[in-house]
């Protein structure tokens, strides 16, 4: 029987071991973690789990789970009955020892299978940190000495602050930040993305490499930032293999409600033989302790572990690293999300579709003008101008190594080249190229408003061009709404989740964008200042907020945000202020954890009402039995054979709803978006109602099964 | 400490220091050690209230089996007011 159970488990749990895909989880991270899973070597998870799960008998692990170590001090005195049943006094009825022995037995795999279901689902992970530890190879790093020469050294000497040079067919030893070179390097040992990543310096998105990775074309000078062993990839596999796994807020106070169950009926089982003596209808100490472990939460007590692991797990399958499991608890209570509009809502590949001139100008014009504000402008949005323009017959009209390029800031909000006869172009946000304008003597059109109106509720993006004091028109950048974006912005407000879209546009885009999206608010013009204060604000009202960020000008949002996204293509300090990094480095994945934290949430209130109304059917099998001599024999509705077949059976059933839980603690319940009222009504139907039904019959059917062998 | 071994025989002295030494290296052994001393006390009143019922064996094994179910009562009491111990 129990290879069976152990059979059906893998079976379940191998079929739902390949990540979830969500709804509307893009395919190009499905495809991701497919790869990662076949890194993963999940061949010997059963054979450790096993293993596992009989060392986890150690008394100094079973105290760290209440409910199951007071099975396991149980299993202890039953087993010392089995060897002299008289030894708390004279043993009442025939074959003591044999039944002493099978309540030892039964309660013995009570504590193994809830052992199995913590080393499951603790394997995986173990499993997912050995092969990242076989990423983490010790390496001998070239360290580049002040006087310029080259020492040859261990990786694991190398201290933060060093300079290495890598070259190609290298791993980098440690994590660090480019400083010189540009070369490609292969992500896959970390994201499991195989394609090449251009790494180069003085980028926030592009200079930061981690340890284990490997540079596959020309050399880099790389900058340590990590001090040794405390790297990303250490944290990664102490993460996965649950070595910091500390108890999150919801679990302790879970804890605390199955030792204030456990702490009630133990006092209850302790003053039982007085009263029972009394009635005339004395019982044993097995007997006891048999109506004890079926009377305690053992089936959410031997699983509330495995299911906080699998949830980790879950969200790990999803390439995004947790710092704890508290952070993806949070997800599952998130109130608001903030989300930026560019390559969040929308693709973030803005591209320019349209020059529109004003004032009086050409298209001629505004192309030169446009060209020469763009050409050091090395942004997606600034090459298309560039692209456009040039098909539009512009071409440079000075010599481009005497201009000066000026970036683009959040505060000015434009970008621009400094010309060699000394006037300026310039491009950016049409308020900010107004106010340009008029610094310099220069007066603003209506027809400037017109072409940016037009723009703006066609949902683009527009951007001014100014020579000196002229305004040539304005530059259409078209975005597109990812594909699905409604319906899952619907989904999230069904949930109860506000969506915020923070965006840098001009108010009429944001709305336009707003509504096409379905998010709940917006707020446009806004800086990374206002990411902060839109958290703050919200936080102020009792909500918890989420974010996603990858600039060091994110760091301070993030690390203020009740969950932190932050993406691995960011940088150092994005990710330090971060509770999660998303190893894909796609932002719209935070509604995809919102969901697994849902689900995580959901699958622990469940299992936990299955498990409290259990308690019902499993009464109901054994006080009758207990008190048969005190005449309460109408109370055994179930029509259970005899006392001892009907304790047997509520422990027989005890034990094995743990095993056939597993896939389901694992997987966790169908996630469905509903409202809080609704997904309460519904799994108080399910796993209430079923609870209490589920255990009659699974009693019934055992006591026939074991009256039938002749076990009692 | 001080205060207890000041009313104690020397030879007693040594034993109860020796004893709160232990207690700081390996605290189990001397935790049994005492319960079962515990149990001389308690497994004689179980004896007398029972009468014939049980034999002296029978008396200690069911004194242990008390102090044993106040020391999970106590333990859960514990995880209640404790609950990151766990």
């Amino acid at each position: 029987m129990i290879v069976i159970i152990l059979l059906i488990t893998k079976n379940q749990f191998m079929s739902n071991l390949s990540p979830k895909k969500l709804p509307h989880q893009p395919t190009r991270s499905t495809h991701r973690q497919q790869k990662k899973q076949q890194r993963v070597n999940l061949k010997n998870l059963y054979s450790r789990a096993c293993k596992d799960a009989f060392i986890k008998f150690n008394p100094k692990t079973m105290l760290k789970n209440p409910v199951m170590f007071i099975v396991w001090v149980g299993t202890i005195i039953t087993a010392l009955l089995t060897v002299d049943p008289s030894l708390f006094g004279p043993a009442p009825g025939e074959n003591q020892r044999l039944f002493n022995g099978l309540v030892t037995i039964i309660l013995f795999l009570t504590v193994l299978f809830a052992n199995f279901a913590e080393a499951v689902a603790e394997g995986r992970g173990k499993a997912q940190a050995d092969s990242l530890r076989s990423t983490k190879a010790d390496t001998v790093a070239r360290r580049l000495l002040a006087d310029g020469s080259v020492e040859e050294i261990s990786s694991t000497k190398l201290q933060k602050g060093d300079r290495i040079k890598v070259i190609a067919g290298d791993f980098i030893p440690a994590d660090g930040e480019v400083i010189d070179g540009v070369a490609s390097v292969d992500e896959s040992a970390i994201t499991g993305e195989s394609a090449p990543v251009l790494k180069e310096p003085g980028s926030d998105v592009a200079s930061s490499v981690t340890g284990g990775t490997r540079i596959i074309s020309d050399e880099l000078v790389i900058k340590i930032t990590a001090e040794p062993g405390q790297g990303f990839l250490e944290r990664m596999i102490a993460l996965v293999e649950g070595a910091k796994r500390t108890k999150t807020p919801n679990e302790i106070a879970l804890t605390v409600l199955l030792a204030v169950l456990t702490q009630v009926f133990l006092v209850v089982v302790a003053t039982i033989p007085p009263i029972a003596y009394y009635v005339g209808s004395p019982v044993g100490i097995v007997t006891l302790i048999a109506l004890l472990v079926a009377l305690i939460p053992t089936t959410i007590g031997g699983l509330l572990s495995a299911i906080g692991i699998a949830g980790m797990d879950r969200v790990a399958q999803f390439n995004v690293v947790a710092t704890s499991g508290r952070a993806v608890e949070a997800c599952g209570d998130i109130n608001t999300l903030v989300l930026d509009k560019t390559g969040t809502i929308t693709l973030g590949n803005r591209l320019a579709e349209e020059l529109i001139p004003v004032c009086g100008h050409s298209q001629a014009e505004i192309a030169r003008v446009a060209l020469a504000a763009s050409i050091f402008d090395n942004t997606p949005e600034g090459k298309s101008i560039v692209k456009l323009a040039q098909q539009l017959g512009a071409a440079l009209d000075f010599d481009q190594s005497k201009a000066e390029g000026i970036e683009f800031s959040a505060k000015t909000r434009m970008s621009g080249t400094d010309l060699p006869d000394g006037s300026q172009a310039r491009k950016g946000a049409v308020s900010a190229i107004k106010g340009f304008v008029r610094s310099r003597g220069g007066k603003n059109n209506s027809d400037l408003d017109q072409a940016y109106e037009r723009v703006s509720h066609l949902g683009g993006t527009p951007l001014a061009v100014a020579l000196d004091s002229n305004v040539y028109g304005v530059v259409y950048l078209k975005d597109i709404i990812k594909p699905g974006m409604k319906e899952r912005f619907n989904q999230l407000r069904r949930m109860g989740v506000k969506s915020v879209m923070l965006t840098g546009d001009n108010r009429i885009t944001a709305s336009v964008i707003a509504q096409e999206a379905g998010v709940d608010d917006f707020i446009a013009e806004a800086t990374p200042e206002d990411k902060i204060r839109v958290i703050q604000q919200e936080q102020a009202q009792g909500k918890l907020v989420a974010m996603t960020g990858d600039g060091t000008n994110d760091a301070p949002a993030l690390a203020q945000a009740n969950v932190g996204l932050a993406m691995n293509s960011g940088t150092q300090a994005a990710k330090e202020a971060a509770n999660m990094v998303d190893l894909d480095s796609d932002p719209t994945k935070l509604i995809d954890l919102v969901t697994i934290g849902k689900q995580l949430l959901i699958t622990r209130g469940a299992l936990t009402t299955f498990s409290l109304a259990n308690d019902i059917a499993k009464y109901f099998a054994i006080i009758p039995a207990m008190f048969a001599a005190a005449g309460i024999g109408s109370l055994n509705l179930m029509g259970l054979a005899s006392s001892q077949s009907a304790i047997l059976s509520a422990l027989i059933y005890n034990a094995i709803i743990i095993p056939i839980l597993i896939p389901l603690a694992l997987t966790g319940v169908k996630f469905r978006p509903l409202t809080a009222n609704q997904l309460l009504t519904r799994n108080i139907l399910i796993y209430g109602l079923g609870g209490i039904i589920a255990p009659f019959i699974g009693i019934k059917i055992i006591d026939l099964i074991i009256t039938s062998i002749g076990l009692a | 400490m001080k205060f207890i071994t000041k009313y104690l025989p020397d030879f007693l002295e040594e034993i109860t220091e020796l004893f709160y030494q232990q207690r700081k290296i390996n605290p189990l052994p001397i935790w049994l050690f005492l319960a079962l001393c515990f149990n001389l006390v308690i497994a004689p009143a179980i004896y007398a209230a029972t009468g014939e019922d049980l034999t002296p064996k029978a008396s200690y094994a069911l004194g242990i089996l008390t102090l044993v179910t106040v020391a999970l009562s106590l333990y859960l009491f514990v995880v209640i007011f404790q609950p990151e111990r766990f």
